[in-house]
């Protein structure tokens, strides 16, 4: 018996078999995710009480089943970014960047995407993609060309750069925090794919759409006239977030050797940042000063990770995840290669479909009780790389793949150039696809 | 014509007093002038700075109430979208353009009808809405409010800070 299984509570409730309570509102808990009827904070602050109300784990347990360390490391991240966007240091990349291209159209594609890319990868791409896309509508309707093609890249080039490290996406969060794989390992191992996908995303773009953009020299010569230096609103606090944000970068580089936990790190970088950035405010600007940094967290995104962590816990505990990964095993004869491939193909449609990361909350202890199968938990590593690649670039086969896709589509509908469901997912679906074929062999090659 | 509803309430010594409550009604312009749905915006917009109006309300041929079109809806179209929008950008700093661009901008949309352009979740208030409730909105506001009939959504006045200023100093 494994120390999840410890934690199960004895009594159930009405007497009803735990693995059959737990795995019942599970399923119920991923159908109401799935429909969006409720909001997936809600399901899931739902279905964790009733796991516990339910007798199949403590309250105790309960807590256990939550990983603070990837709450940590998304509240600290959440906390830099919320107060160093108000430095307009995002607008002044986006916009020195076109200005670098002479503001060709499909050059600024190129330097639009590349900067939504790497702020993806070095911050989180849902908060990239809300400071990048008013500035990609701004300078489309300045070349009056449609922002369509823009903003269809961005959403590709978010969850791609997402990919490449473990502070990008949640679901890398999740997985570096559950297997102890650090900031380096993440970047050497998914940073070099994701460049290979990036670019190799951009040349369908480019026949599609890329080689038909054009704006007349009038327009162009609009953008050229930004001043970007002018977008900086605060230049004390561009300095401070820039030294933090470095700071935080070479803690993540450096983490193994300073034995420190990614949440330790972006913590204590938000906690920096707040001092230097309020020590020069009197108490009542400190109050509402900190008190906006504080409702920059995405508080509804943080409990629902509460929940999903104790519902997946709850369904650990009975063993059932144990039984599932068995089954799968068996499904793949046991054979490495084969249940790498099937981890990134399931991942990929699956996270296109539905929210990837009560998915991967799921996987991550199914994939974890393989690890004796497989001769050992070091043997699981390309199991990892195909669940990040799987889910994170899964991501972009819908609308509903991703927050950022959502949050780009927002954007475009209140420009009048909406994106709709359907003709979206017809052009992204199979790139999509192609993503994973091509993550698929550099797994196989790489690791198998 | 002035609704007053008498309650009666007593006075520091225990006397019953009388209370007249006024309402939106009271100090409403009874016959503002209006747009209607099919108005080209240029005319609109030469309406509202000939007169100074900062909204004037838009009607159907039955005088029902669709929105107001002013000020704000002509910024509305010569600003960057990017910058309007909910969640758009908070500052245009940055971006250098000229009355020209501005006036390329609003000879874009200045044959397109006043329905293209008009505000229809603007704030209403109702005849019997009360006074103090009715100036608190128009605080918030900051803008004439149409005064709408219940029942019917049919514009019956308009309420500016003008007509308000004017109840009180002569009362």
């Amino acid at each position: 018996m494994t120390g999840a299984h410890e934690a199960a509570a004895t009594a159930v409730i009405f007497g009803i078999d735990p693995t059959w309570f737990s795995v019942s509102l599970f399923t119920l808990t991923y159908l109401l995710i799935i429909t969006e009827r409720l909001n997936r904070a809600i399901v899931s602050l739902t279905a964790a009480c009733l796991m516990i109300l339910g007798g199949v784990i403590s309250q105790q347990a309960a807590f256990e089943g939550v990983d603070f360390n990837t709450l940590g490391l998304l509240t600290g991240m959440m906390l830099i970014v919320g107060v160093s966007k108000n430095s307009g240091m995002f607008q002044y990349v986006a916009i020195w960047a076109a200005k670098r291209v002479n503001a060709s159209p499909w050059g600024i594609l190129l330097v639009l995407t590349s900067v939504t890319a790497a702020f993806s990868a070095l911050l989180d791409n849902v908060t990239t993609v809300l400071l990048i896309a008013p500035v990609t509508l701004l300078i489309t309707e300045s070349l009056r060309i449609s922002p369509y093609p823009y903003l269809f890249a961005e959403i590709f080039a978010a969850n791609i750069g997402g990919a490449a490290t473990l502070i990008g996406d949640p679901p890398n969060i999740m997985i570096g925090s559950a297997t102890g794989l650090d900031f380096n390992q993440f970047l050497f191992n998914m940073a070099p794919i994701a460049v290979v996908v990036f670019f190799l995303t951009l040349i369908p773009i480019y026949f599609i759409w890329g080689r038909k953009l054009h704006a007349e020299d009038k327009y162009r010569q609009r953008v050229m006239a930004y001043d970007e230096g002018s977008s900086i609103t605060d230049p004390r606090l561009l300095k401070q977030s820039l030294f933090v944000l470095a700071l935080v970068m070479t803690g993540f580089i450096f983490a193994h050797h300073i034995h420190l936990q990614p949440a330790t790190i972006a913590m204590s970088g938000a906690a920096l940042l707040l001092v230097i950035t309020h020590l020069p405010l009197d108490t009542q600007a400190q109050s509402r000063s900190v008190e906006k940094a504080f409702n920059e967290i995405e508080w509804t995104t943080i409990f629902f990770f509460i929940g999903l962590f104790i519902v997946v816990y709850a369904v650990e505990t009975t063993g059932a995840l144990e039984q599932l990964a068995h089954g799968i095993l068996d499904l793949t004869a046991g054979d490495r290669t084969i249940t790498a491939m099937a981890i990134i193909w399931v991942s990929a449609i699956a996270s296109s479909i539905v929210d990837n990361i009560p998915f991967v909350a799921t996987m991550i202890p199914l994939i974890m009780s393989m690890g004796d199968a497989f001769g050992g938990a070091e043997n699981l590593e390309p199991l990892w790389w195909s669940l990040a690649l799987g889910s994170c670039l899964g991501g972009n086969g819908s609308l509903v793949g991703a927050s950022a896709n959502l949050i780009v589509a927002g954007f475009a509908d209140r420009s009048g150039h909406p994106i709709r469901f359907l003709p979206f997912m017809l052009m992204a679906f199979p790139l999509m696809l192609l993503s994973i074929l091509v993550s698929s062999v550099y797994v196989w090659w790489r690791y198998l | 014509m002035v609704i007053d509803r008498n309650l009666a309430v007593t006075n520091d010594e225990g006397n019953p007093q009388e209370l007249a409550i006024m309402f939106a009604e009271s100090i409403m312009d009874p016959a503002p002038t209006s747009l209607k749905p099919t108005h080209k915006i240029r005319a609109a917009a030469e309406c509202i700075m000939e007169k100074r109006y900062r909204a004037v309300p838009v009607i159907d041929d039955d005088g029902t109430y669709l929105g107001v079109f002013g000020v704000n809806c002509l910024l509305r179209q010569v600003i960057p979208r990017a910058a309007i929008i909910e969640d758009g950008l908070d500052n245009l700093a940055f971006v250098n353009e000229t009355l020209a661009d501005l006036h390329q901008r609003f000879r874009e949309i200045e044959d397109k009808p006043v329905s293209f352009c008009m505000t229809q979740d603007a704030p209403t208030v109702h005849p019997d809405t009360p006074l103090v409730e009715t100036l608190l909105v128009l605080y918030r506001n900051k803008s004439s409010l149409p005064v709408i009939e219940r029942e019917t959504g049919k514009l019956v006045g308009m309420i500016s800070y003008w007509d308000v200023g004017e109840k009180i100093l002569e009362s």
